[in-house]
């Protein structure tokens, strides 16, 4: 058995604001959100500019701020057997609190034995529980952890779970809040962009930037969908996952595991005709030119007709959220017949051949895209979405 | 269906020094696919690798966390090693792996979740293979602290419980008990029922 898996609500937050209207007058506009970050000190780190906003919020309060807005619109009713899916590492600003507490301590033994509470939301499980809880939904409740593709992933397995019977509805959802293991982490790892801006597919790139993210969608069987009366705002027609079984941390060069993943999804919509291609597009050296040959591959002579565009350009790399960010961004495209330009463009790298829609939205009329991700140890997703 | 377990004795892996995390999963799946009948002429496209662990790698997670808060940022090994993908794209790379690559959190026990994991995998008509590892550390200070939170129990040592699944296997069941959780350290903390089934596969195969 397999059922359409439908879009009927979603909530969605970036260094841009809250809601569908700071995404168009961010990213849509092709308008980098980077600034000097000021939540915490970032003398210690290689890079003090990332994409961040909000008001101090914790990862726990985003994650049921958009939630609620998706179900919300959806018109979920409450104390439902609807999954609950979470791409998310867990709350990295309350690991670095939990070790600064300990640390102030002293070295007897008992560290962390003042530290006040809260540790729970450190754990990735616990955020996907807690948001669960917040809802008022009893299905199953799943925190995805593979890092890049997390949210990704967690819509995937949606798809699959809705397809197959075994759920009519799941809220999948992620967050990322810029914080400063990561920052110091990937900046010591030469990661970060060298000056304040990410310009994916330029000859100039310099890698990428961190940004604040979150998002939730409510996915639903087509049944589902009508026997309530709710709206779809979009179809997930298509979902691929595979792994690159090339490197543990470059991507495989030709995007073969992106290529496999997204054949898989075009495969399972019926090899329709795509619009729009939100790529992976992190704006680093190794990413850029082997996601281009992955597309080349996959749509063959076409490929330079397709309009693709990063939105990491203006939102900055949302980690665990990228994914169901970038969907929704992606939905908004769909819905608007507005293709988000690639920011910051200056001059394309010459392994980077096709249509990145330089720094200006473009007015089309978009039936259907395909959202690609790609994370650390090769993972790889790849959705198919339809306007409906 | 194949199962194995692997603890403290697990051989090191090349690159993941820090933690015996990955070599836990590293081991369990190795052997797991060592006793696989014709695991080499496996569709590696056609097998799926899912790990499932509540607190992750956190000796390797909060070493980085303790060194950054000491002043000492750069060492960007311990970002790589602490995400679950590492490990299993280095299975992946190893045993051609090239199916959904997959890591969980949840809490409680984690075998109900695993296995249903597993069985919307199968369904969806992808994959024909599921390999799936259990992974827990006896923690840190700081996951101990997470636990009380949590009202949950980590295993008295570190563990990992690998089973692979085929598609015309029967699902396993699990015992009713499998769920409740404890706030003690226990032999097998959140992998209790992982380790009943890989022992009832293990018996059965004997």
């Amino acid at each position: 058995m397999s059922r359409d898996v439908l879009v009927t609500g979603f909530g969605v937050r970036t260094a841009f604001g809250a809601g569908a209207g700071a995404l168009r007058d961010g990213v849509f506009d092709g308008r980098p959100a980077f600034a000097p970050i000021t939540r915490f000190d970032t003398r210690p780190y290689r890079t003090a500019i990332a994409a961040t906003g909000g008001d101090g919020s914790s990862l726990r309060e985003v994650l049921a701020e958009t939630a609620t807005a998706a179900v919300d619109m959806a018109g979920l009713p409450k104390d439902a057997p609807v999954a609950v899916l979470v791409g998310t590492a867990g709350d990295f600003t309350g690991l670095t609190r939990f070790w600064r507490a300990a640390a102030s301590d002293g070295a007897d033994g008992t560290a962390g034995a003042d530290y006040p509470g809260g540790v729970a939301e450190t754990v990735p499980a616990w955020q996907a529980a807690a948001l669960a809880d917040e809802l008022g939904l009893h299905g199953p409740r799943l925190a995805f952890t593979t890092a890049c593709v997390a949210s990704a992933t967690a819509i995937v397995h949606a798809c699959q779970l809705i397809s197959t019977g075994r759920v009519d509805a799941a809220v999948c959802a992620g967050a990322y809040l810029v914080e400063e293991e990561n920052l110091a982490k990937f900046g010591s790892g030469f990661a970060l962009s060298h000056d304040g801006m990410v310009r994916p597919f330029c000859a100039d790139r310099s890698g990428l930037l961190l940004g604040d993210g979150a998002a939730a969608i409510v996915l639903e069987s087509a049944d589902s969908a009508r026997r309530r009366g709710a709206r779809a705002l979009g179809a997930l027609t298509g979902w691929g996952v595979s792994g690159d079984a090339y490197h543990v941390a470059r991507p495989h060069p030709q995007a073969m595991g992106m290529v496999r993943a997204a054949g898989q999804a075009l495969r399972r919509a019926g090899d329709p005709r795509i619009d729009y291609v939100n790529a992976h597009g992190t704006a680093t050296k190794s990413n850029d030119p082997a996601e281009t040959l992955g597309l080349r591959e996959l749509f063959g002579e076409g490929a330079g007709s397709v309009p693709i565009s990063s939105t990491k350009s203006t939102t900055g790399h949302m980690l665990e959220a990228a994914g169901v960010v970038e969907l929704v961004i992606t939905l908004l495209a769909l819905r608007d017949g507005v293709v988000p330009p690639t920011a910051g463009f200056t001059e394309r790298d010459p392994a980077c051949d096709l249509d990145y829609v330089p720094n200006r939205p473009r007015k089309s009329d978009l039936q259907r895209a395909l959202c690609v991700n790609a994370a650390f140890g090769g993972a790889n997703t790849a959705l198919v979405l339809e306007r409906t | 269906m194949i199962a194995a377990t692997a603890d403290a004795s697990a051989p090191l892996v090349s690159g993941f020094i820090e933690s015996t995390f990955s070599p836990l999963v590293y081991e369990a799946v190795r052997q797991c696919l060592a006793e696989s009948p014709g695991a080499a002429a496996w569709d590696g496209a056609r097998t799926a690798l899912v790990l499932a662990s509540t607190m992750g790698d956190a000796t390797t997670l909060d070493l980085g966390s303790r060194l950054l808060v000491a002043g000492e940022v750069n060492n960007a090994l311990l970002f790589m090693q602490s995400t679950a993908n590492a490990i299993l794209g280095r299975i992946s790379i190893d045993f051609s792996i090239t199916g959904p690559i997959v890591a969980l959190s949840m809490v409680g026990d984690l075998a109900a979740d695993l296995l249903a994991t597993a069985e919307a995998l199968l369904a969806d008509g992808e994959v024909g293979r599921v390999v799936l590892v259990g992974v827990e550390l006896a923690g840190t200070e700081r996951t101990t602290a997470a636990h009380r939170e949590l009202g949950t129990g980590p295993p008295t040592a570190d563990l990992a419980v690998a089973i692979v699944l085929d598609r015309n296997d029967p699902m396993p069941v699990l015992q009713p008990a499998v769920n409740t959780p404890s706030i003690l350290p226990t032999a097998h903390g959140s992998l209790r029922g992982l380790a009943e089934v890989a022992a009832r596969i293990r018996g059965a195969a004997t």
